[in-house]
Protein backbone atom coordinates (compact mmCIF):
# COMPACT_ATOMS: atom_id res chain seq x y z
CA UNK A 1 0.00 0.00 0.00
CA UNK A 2 1.23 3.52 -0.86
CA UNK A 3 0.63 6.48 1.19
CA UNK A 4 -0.75 9.32 -1.55
CA UNK A 5 -1.46 12.56 0.70
CA UNK A 6 1.62 13.43 3.03
CA UNK A 7 1.17 16.64 5.03
CA UNK A 8 3.60 18.40 8.13
CA UNK A 9 1.13 19.89 10.54
CA UNK A 10 2.73 23.06 10.22
CA UNK A 11 1.77 23.56 6.80
CA UNK A 12 -1.74 22.18 7.23
CA UNK A 13 -2.58 22.90 10.99
CA UNK A 14 -5.24 20.81 12.56
CA UNK A 15 -8.70 21.64 13.63
CA UNK A 16 -10.39 20.79 16.66
CA UNK A 17 -11.97 18.30 15.42
CA UNK A 18 -9.25 16.51 14.06
CA UNK A 19 -7.02 17.43 17.29
CA UNK A 20 -9.71 15.79 19.21
CA UNK A 21 -9.62 12.70 17.35
CA UNK A 22 -5.72 12.37 16.94
CA UNK A 23 -5.54 11.73 20.61
CA UNK A 24 -8.92 9.78 20.76
CA UNK A 25 -11.09 12.59 22.53
CA UNK A 26 -14.45 14.38 22.59
CA UNK A 27 -14.11 18.20 20.75
CA UNK A 28 -14.92 19.00 24.17
CA UNK A 29 -11.90 17.89 25.74
CA UNK A 30 -9.30 19.95 23.28
CA UNK A 31 -11.41 23.22 24.00
CA UNK A 32 -10.96 22.41 27.80
CA UNK A 33 -7.09 22.19 27.01
CA UNK A 34 -7.67 25.50 25.56
CA UNK A 35 -8.93 26.44 28.65
CA UNK A 36 -6.57 25.80 30.82
CA UNK A 37 -4.33 27.05 28.41
CA UNK A 38 -2.19 23.90 27.94
CA UNK A 39 -2.94 24.79 24.43
CA UNK A 40 -2.84 28.19 23.25
CA UNK A 41 -4.74 29.51 19.94
CA UNK A 42 -3.47 32.62 17.63
CA UNK A 43 -6.95 33.67 17.26
CA UNK A 44 -8.62 33.06 20.55
CA UNK A 45 -11.58 35.39 19.89
CA UNK A 46 -12.54 33.75 16.89
CA UNK A 47 -14.88 30.51 17.30
CA UNK A 48 -13.74 27.16 17.54
CA UNK A 49 -14.25 26.25 14.38
CA UNK A 50 -11.73 28.57 12.87
CA UNK A 51 -9.02 27.21 15.53
CA UNK A 52 -5.74 25.93 14.41
CA UNK A 53 -3.50 23.38 15.80
CA UNK A 54 0.21 22.51 14.98
CA UNK A 55 3.02 20.01 15.65
CA UNK A 56 3.67 21.20 19.65
CA UNK A 57 -0.35 21.23 20.05
CA UNK A 58 -0.27 17.86 19.32
CA UNK A 59 2.68 16.99 21.26
CA UNK A 60 1.31 18.07 24.03
CA UNK A 61 -2.45 17.01 23.77
CA UNK A 62 -1.01 13.51 23.30
CA UNK A 63 1.25 14.10 27.05
CA UNK A 64 -1.83 15.71 28.52
CA UNK A 65 -4.34 12.69 27.36
CA UNK A 66 -0.90 10.82 29.10
CA UNK A 67 -1.18 12.46 32.75
CA UNK A 68 -4.20 11.88 32.91
CA UNK A 69 -4.74 8.16 32.27
CA UNK A 70 -1.77 7.37 33.77
CA UNK A 71 -1.64 9.24 36.84
CA UNK A 72 -5.08 10.81 37.06
CA UNK A 73 -3.78 14.13 36.78
CA UNK A 74 -6.47 16.71 36.40
CA UNK A 75 -6.16 19.30 33.28
CA UNK A 76 -4.56 21.92 35.43
CA UNK A 77 -2.33 19.53 37.24
CA UNK A 78 -1.29 18.44 33.93
CA UNK A 79 -0.99 21.89 32.77
CA UNK A 80 1.54 22.86 35.78
CA UNK A 81 3.37 19.29 34.65
CA UNK A 82 3.85 20.23 31.19
CA UNK A 83 5.03 23.58 31.96
CA UNK A 84 7.76 22.15 34.20
CA UNK A 85 8.42 19.34 31.47
CA UNK A 86 8.84 22.32 29.42
CA UNK A 87 11.03 24.35 31.42
CA UNK A 88 13.51 21.70 32.50
CA UNK A 89 14.10 20.57 28.75
CA UNK A 90 14.93 24.49 28.06
CA UNK A 91 17.55 24.19 30.42
CA UNK A 92 18.91 20.43 29.57
CA UNK A 93 19.27 22.46 25.87
CA UNK A 94 20.29 25.49 27.77
CA UNK A 95 23.40 23.38 29.24
CA UNK A 96 24.12 21.52 25.86
CA UNK A 97 24.83 25.13 24.01
CA UNK A 98 27.02 25.37 27.00
CA UNK A 99 28.91 21.77 26.46
CA UNK A 100 27.32 20.60 29.85
CA UNK A 101 24.68 18.59 29.00
CA UNK B 1 9.08 -14.62 21.47
CA UNK B 2 9.07 -14.85 25.38
CA UNK B 3 5.84 -15.08 26.94
CA UNK B 4 5.77 -11.88 29.18
CA UNK B 5 4.35 -12.10 33.18
CA UNK B 6 2.53 -8.32 33.11
CA UNK B 7 2.19 -9.22 37.15
CA UNK B 8 5.56 -9.15 38.18
CA UNK B 9 6.53 -6.25 35.37
CA UNK B 10 4.00 -4.10 37.97
CA UNK B 11 5.71 -5.99 40.92
CA UNK B 12 2.00 -7.30 41.83
CA UNK B 13 0.61 -10.40 42.95
CA UNK B 14 -1.80 -12.59 40.48
CA UNK B 15 -4.72 -11.93 43.00
CA UNK B 16 -3.61 -7.86 43.05
CA UNK B 17 -6.87 -5.63 43.32
CA UNK B 18 -7.44 -2.62 40.57
CA UNK B 19 -6.12 -0.53 43.64
CA UNK B 20 -2.74 -2.22 43.78
CA UNK B 21 -2.10 -2.02 39.87
CA UNK B 22 -2.89 1.64 39.70
CA UNK B 23 -0.64 1.74 42.60
CA UNK B 24 1.96 0.15 41.76
CA UNK B 25 1.86 1.40 38.23
CA UNK B 26 2.34 5.36 38.82
CA UNK B 27 4.80 3.86 41.38
CA UNK B 28 6.78 2.32 38.34
CA UNK B 29 5.95 5.53 35.96
CA UNK B 30 7.45 8.05 38.21
CA UNK B 31 10.65 6.39 38.63
CA UNK B 32 10.43 5.30 34.78
CA UNK B 33 9.33 8.77 33.13
CA UNK B 34 12.42 9.58 30.35
CA UNK B 35 12.29 12.87 32.01
CA UNK B 36 13.34 12.26 35.41
CA UNK B 37 14.85 8.75 35.10
CA UNK B 38 18.65 8.01 35.13
CA UNK B 39 18.29 4.48 34.48
CA UNK B 40 19.68 3.45 30.97
CA UNK B 41 17.20 1.45 30.10
CA UNK B 42 13.99 3.66 31.05
CA UNK B 43 12.58 3.67 27.80
CA UNK B 44 11.79 0.43 27.55
CA UNK B 45 11.04 -0.38 31.15
CA UNK B 46 8.35 2.43 30.46
CA UNK B 47 7.07 0.65 27.73
CA UNK B 48 6.86 -2.73 29.87
CA UNK B 49 5.12 -1.25 32.57
CA UNK B 50 2.29 0.76 30.00
CA UNK B 51 2.08 -2.52 28.45
CA UNK B 52 1.50 -4.62 31.64
CA UNK B 53 -1.17 -1.34 32.89
CA UNK B 54 -2.46 -1.71 29.53
CA UNK B 55 -3.94 -5.59 29.98
CA UNK B 56 -4.33 -5.69 33.89
CA UNK B 57 -6.03 -2.59 34.30
CA UNK B 58 -8.95 -4.32 31.65
CA UNK B 59 -11.20 -7.10 33.54
CA UNK B 60 -11.49 -8.82 30.10
CA UNK B 61 -8.13 -8.39 28.92
CA UNK B 62 -6.95 -9.33 32.48
CA UNK B 63 -9.47 -12.19 32.75
CA UNK B 64 -8.69 -13.10 28.98
CA UNK B 65 -4.39 -13.21 30.15
CA UNK B 66 -4.74 -15.15 33.51
CA UNK B 67 -6.45 -17.74 31.16
CA UNK B 68 -3.59 -17.78 28.91
CA UNK B 69 -0.65 -17.49 31.53
CA UNK B 70 -2.62 -20.92 32.96
CA UNK B 71 -2.70 -22.68 29.59
CA UNK B 72 1.49 -21.36 29.58
CA UNK B 73 2.03 -22.61 32.82
CA UNK B 74 0.31 -26.27 32.37
CA UNK B 75 2.49 -26.87 29.44
CA UNK B 76 3.55 -24.54 27.11
CA UNK B 77 5.59 -24.81 24.05
CA UNK B 78 8.08 -27.81 24.17
CA UNK B 79 11.05 -24.94 24.41
CA UNK B 80 9.70 -23.44 27.31
CA UNK B 81 8.75 -19.81 24.73
CA UNK B 82 5.69 -18.58 23.68
CA UNK B 83 4.72 -18.85 20.16
CA UNK B 84 0.85 -17.99 19.83
CA UNK B 85 -1.63 -18.13 21.92
CA UNK B 86 -3.97 -21.08 21.60
CA UNK B 87 -7.38 -21.71 19.31
CA UNK B 88 -10.40 -20.34 20.90
CA UNK B 89 -8.09 -19.08 23.77
CA UNK B 90 -10.27 -15.71 23.79
CA UNK B 91 -13.30 -17.27 23.63
CA UNK B 92 -16.15 -15.87 26.11
CA UNK B 93 -14.44 -12.81 25.85
CA UNK B 94 -14.59 -9.49 24.46
CA UNK B 95 -12.42 -6.13 24.92
CA UNK B 96 -13.03 -2.94 24.42
CA UNK B 97 -11.04 0.26 24.78
CA UNK B 98 -11.48 1.88 27.65
CA UNK B 99 -12.45 5.90 28.36
CA UNK B 100 -8.94 7.75 28.28
CA UNK B 101 -7.38 5.47 25.85
CA UNK B 102 -5.79 7.88 23.39
CA UNK B 103 -4.79 5.73 19.79
CA UNK B 104 -1.47 5.86 20.19
CA UNK B 105 -1.01 3.69 23.05
CA UNK B 106 -0.63 0.82 21.79
CA UNK B 107 2.05 1.66 18.87
CA UNK B 108 5.10 0.85 21.01
CA UNK B 109 3.39 -2.58 22.22
CA UNK B 110 5.38 -5.68 22.13
CA UNK B 111 4.71 -9.04 19.54
CA UNK B 112 3.64 -10.39 22.86
CA UNK B 113 1.34 -7.83 23.22
CA UNK B 114 0.18 -7.63 19.67
CA UNK B 115 -0.37 -11.16 19.26
CA UNK B 116 -3.05 -11.83 21.97
CA UNK B 117 -4.87 -8.02 21.49
CA UNK B 118 -4.06 -6.82 18.00
CA UNK B 119 -2.10 -3.57 17.70
CA UNK B 120 -4.96 -1.87 18.63
CA UNK B 121 -5.55 -3.57 21.34
CA UNK B 122 -8.70 -4.82 21.10
CA UNK B 123 -10.72 -7.80 19.56
CA UNK B 124 -14.09 -6.27 19.69
CA UNK B 125 -14.74 -8.85 16.37
CA UNK B 126 -15.42 -11.57 18.45
CA UNK B 127 -19.08 -10.09 19.29
CA UNK B 128 -20.54 -8.31 16.93
CA UNK B 129 -23.04 -5.65 18.02
CA UNK B 130 -24.83 -4.87 14.75
CA UNK B 131 -24.12 -2.93 11.43
CA UNK B 132 -22.63 0.37 12.54
CA UNK B 133 -20.87 3.28 10.66
CA UNK B 134 -17.80 4.40 12.25
CA UNK B 135 -14.73 6.51 11.24
CA UNK B 136 -11.38 4.52 11.42
CA UNK B 137 -9.39 5.89 14.59
CA UNK B 138 -6.19 7.59 14.10
CA UNK B 139 -2.73 5.81 14.55
CA UNK B 140 0.52 7.26 15.72
CA UNK B 141 4.07 5.86 14.70
CA UNK B 142 7.14 7.57 15.11
CA UNK B 143 10.02 7.86 12.06
CA UNK B 144 13.80 8.19 12.71
CA UNK B 145 15.41 10.21 9.76
CA UNK B 146 19.14 11.31 9.32
CA UNK B 147 20.26 15.24 9.75
CA UNK B 148 20.57 14.79 5.73
CA UNK B 149 16.81 13.61 5.27
CA UNK B 150 15.87 16.95 7.17
CA UNK B 151 17.57 19.50 5.48
CA UNK B 152 17.12 18.14 2.02
CA UNK B 153 14.16 15.90 2.31
CA UNK B 154 13.58 12.45 1.19
CA UNK B 155 11.33 9.38 -0.14
CA UNK B 156 11.63 6.46 3.25
CA UNK B 157 10.26 3.09 3.15
CA UNK B 158 8.38 2.91 6.28
CA UNK B 159 7.05 -0.65 7.61
CA UNK B 160 4.43 -0.83 10.20
CA UNK B 161 2.57 -3.38 11.79
CA UNK B 162 -1.23 -3.36 11.43
CA UNK B 163 -4.78 -4.40 12.30
CA UNK B 164 -7.08 -5.55 9.51
CA UNK B 165 -10.63 -6.74 9.72
CA UNK B 166 -11.25 -9.93 7.52
CA UNK B 167 -14.02 -10.93 6.03
CA UNK B 168 -15.89 -12.55 9.02
CA UNK B 169 -15.03 -9.23 10.96
CA UNK B 170 -12.11 -10.59 12.97
CA UNK B 171 -9.20 -8.78 13.20
CA UNK B 172 -5.86 -9.63 12.12
CA UNK B 173 -2.44 -8.81 11.74
CA UNK B 174 -0.79 -7.27 8.92
CA UNK B 175 2.48 -6.42 7.68
CA UNK B 176 2.50 -3.36 5.10
CA UNK B 177 5.04 -1.05 3.59
CA UNK B 178 4.52 2.60 3.04
CA UNK B 179 6.49 4.84 1.14
CA UNK B 180 6.63 8.20 2.66
CA UNK B 181 7.97 11.88 1.64
CA UNK B 182 9.63 13.50 4.19
CA UNK B 183 9.64 17.02 3.05
CA UNK B 184 13.00 19.43 2.90
CA UNK B 185 13.08 21.16 6.13
CA UNK B 186 11.42 19.21 8.52
CA UNK B 187 12.50 19.39 12.72
CA UNK B 188 12.54 16.75 15.23
CA UNK B 189 8.96 16.85 16.77
CA UNK B 190 6.91 17.94 14.19
CA UNK B 191 4.02 15.33 12.90
CA UNK B 192 3.57 14.27 9.02
CA UNK B 193 0.31 12.98 8.45
CA UNK B 194 -0.69 10.25 5.97
CA UNK B 195 -4.44 10.71 5.23
CA UNK B 196 -6.49 7.56 5.21
CA UNK B 197 -3.52 5.28 6.58
CA UNK B 198 -4.68 4.84 9.80
CA UNK B 199 -7.12 2.27 10.81
CA UNK B 200 -10.24 1.68 8.73
CA UNK B 201 -13.85 2.40 9.43
CA UNK B 202 -16.84 0.35 9.49
CA UNK B 203 -19.77 0.76 7.25
CA UNK B 204 -18.36 2.18 4.38
CA UNK B 205 -16.61 5.04 6.98
CA UNK B 206 -13.53 6.49 5.73
CA UNK B 207 -10.05 5.07 7.27
CA UNK B 208 -8.74 6.90 10.14
CA UNK B 209 -4.89 8.97 9.85
CA UNK B 210 -1.71 7.76 10.61
CA UNK B 211 0.37 10.19 12.13
CA UNK B 212 4.57 10.24 12.37
CA UNK B 213 6.14 11.58 14.81
CA UNK B 214 9.55 12.58 13.44
CA UNK B 215 12.88 11.94 14.83
CA UNK B 216 16.50 12.65 14.07
CA UNK B 217 19.06 9.99 14.62
CA UNK B 218 21.93 11.53 15.90
CA UNK B 219 24.72 12.84 14.12
CA UNK B 220 28.50 12.64 13.85
CA UNK B 221 29.36 16.26 13.35
CA UNK B 222 25.86 17.78 14.80
CA UNK B 223 23.95 18.09 17.57
CA UNK B 224 20.30 19.84 17.19
CA UNK B 225 19.13 22.23 20.02
CA UNK B 226 15.42 23.52 18.85
CA UNK B 227 15.77 24.89 15.47
CA UNK B 228 19.61 25.51 16.18
CA UNK B 229 22.79 22.97 15.51
CA UNK B 230 25.89 22.75 17.24
CA UNK B 231 29.30 21.45 16.11
CA UNK B 232 32.60 21.28 18.01
CA UNK B 233 35.29 22.84 16.01
CA UNK B 234 39.00 22.08 16.91
CA UNK B 235 41.53 24.62 16.16
CA UNK B 236 45.18 24.45 16.85
CA UNK B 237 46.78 26.98 19.85
CA UNK B 238 48.37 29.21 16.73
CA UNK B 239 44.81 29.85 15.33
CA UNK B 240 43.42 30.75 18.81
CA UNK B 241 46.34 33.18 19.96
CA UNK B 242 46.45 34.83 16.87
CA UNK B 243 43.22 34.92 15.20
CA UNK B 244 43.08 32.57 12.09
CA UNK B 245 40.48 31.90 8.81
CA UNK B 246 39.44 28.08 8.74
CA UNK B 247 37.28 26.48 6.51
CA UNK B 248 34.44 24.21 8.10
CA UNK B 249 31.71 22.35 6.50
CA UNK B 250 27.75 23.23 6.69
CA UNK B 251 24.90 20.87 7.06
CA UNK B 252 23.42 21.45 4.05
CA UNK B 253 26.49 21.00 2.30
CA UNK B 254 29.84 23.08 1.02
CA UNK B 255 31.83 24.66 3.11
CA UNK B 256 32.02 28.79 4.87
CA UNK B 257 35.05 30.65 5.97
CA UNK B 258 35.20 31.69 9.93
CA UNK B 259 37.01 33.50 11.55
CA UNK B 260 38.75 32.55 14.60
CA UNK B 261 38.99 35.79 16.69
CA UNK B 262 42.17 36.84 18.36
CA UNK B 263 42.83 35.44 21.69
CA UNK B 264 40.20 32.98 20.95
CA UNK B 265 39.22 30.44 24.27
CA UNK B 266 38.36 26.71 24.52
CA UNK B 267 34.47 26.71 24.71
CA UNK B 268 33.71 29.70 22.84
CA UNK B 269 30.86 30.16 20.72
CA UNK B 270 30.54 31.21 17.45
CA UNK B 271 27.56 31.95 15.60
CA UNK B 272 26.94 31.53 11.64
CA UNK B 273 23.82 32.97 10.97
CA UNK B 274 20.60 30.86 9.37
CA UNK B 275 22.66 27.65 8.54
CA UNK B 276 20.91 25.75 10.89
CA UNK B 277 17.88 23.88 10.29
CA UNK B 278 15.74 25.49 7.86
CA UNK B 279 12.57 27.21 8.11
CA UNK B 280 10.01 30.29 8.61
CA UNK B 281 12.41 31.29 11.33
CA UNK B 282 15.70 29.43 10.19
CA UNK B 283 18.19 28.11 13.03
CA UNK B 284 21.65 29.31 13.81
CA UNK B 285 24.87 26.98 13.56
CA UNK B 286 26.88 27.27 16.51
CA UNK B 287 30.52 26.45 16.53
CA UNK B 288 31.81 25.65 19.76
CA UNK B 289 35.75 26.18 19.70
CA UNK B 290 38.19 23.39 21.53
CA UNK B 291 41.83 23.90 21.27
CA UNK B 292 43.75 20.99 20.18
CA UNK B 293 47.50 20.40 21.14
CA UNK B 294 50.43 19.57 17.84
CA UNK B 295 51.64 16.72 19.08
CA UNK B 296 55.43 16.86 20.47
CA UNK B 297 55.97 13.55 18.67
CA UNK B 298 59.24 14.97 16.88
CA UNK B 299 62.59 16.55 17.73
CA UNK B 300 61.25 20.29 15.91
CA UNK B 301 57.99 19.92 17.96
CA UNK B 302 59.92 19.48 20.96
CA UNK B 303 62.34 22.59 20.60
CA UNK B 304 59.60 24.66 19.51
CA UNK B 305 57.58 23.96 22.56
CA UNK B 306 59.98 24.93 24.82
CA UNK B 307 61.31 27.85 22.46
CA UNK B 308 57.46 28.94 23.20
CA UNK B 309 57.76 28.16 27.24
CA UNK B 310 60.68 30.49 27.35
CA UNK B 311 59.45 33.36 24.90
CA UNK B 312 55.63 33.60 26.98
CA UNK B 313 56.20 32.60 30.48
CA UNK B 314 52.72 31.14 31.30
CA UNK B 315 51.45 30.12 34.73
CA UNK B 316 47.83 28.50 34.03
CA UNK B 317 47.61 27.77 37.85
CA UNK B 318 48.37 31.50 39.10
CA UNK B 319 44.46 31.48 40.57
CA UNK B 320 45.44 28.16 42.82
CA UNK B 321 47.97 29.92 44.39
CA UNK B 322 50.06 27.60 43.01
Amino acid sequence: MRATTTTVLESSPLTVRELARAVGAEDQWVLRLVEVEILHVDTPSEPPERWHFRSADLQRALAARRLERDFGANLDTAALVLDLQAELRRLRALLGAHGLA
Amino acid sequence: MDFKDYYSALGVARDASDDDIRKAYRKLARKYHPDVSKEADADAKMRDINEARDVLQDKEKRAAYDQLADHVARGGSPDGGFRQPPPGWDEGFEFHRGPGQGPADHADFSDFFSSIFGSRGGMGGSTQRGPYRERGEDHHAAIEISLEDALHGAERQLSLRAQEIDANGRPHLVNRTLDVKIPAGVRPGQYIRLAGQGLPGHGGEPAGDLYLEVRIAPHKLYRIEGHDLYMTLPVTPTEAALGAQVTVPTPAGGHVDVTIPKGARNGMKLRIKERGLPGKTPGHLYLLLEIALPPANSEAARAAYEQLAKAAPFNPRQHLGA
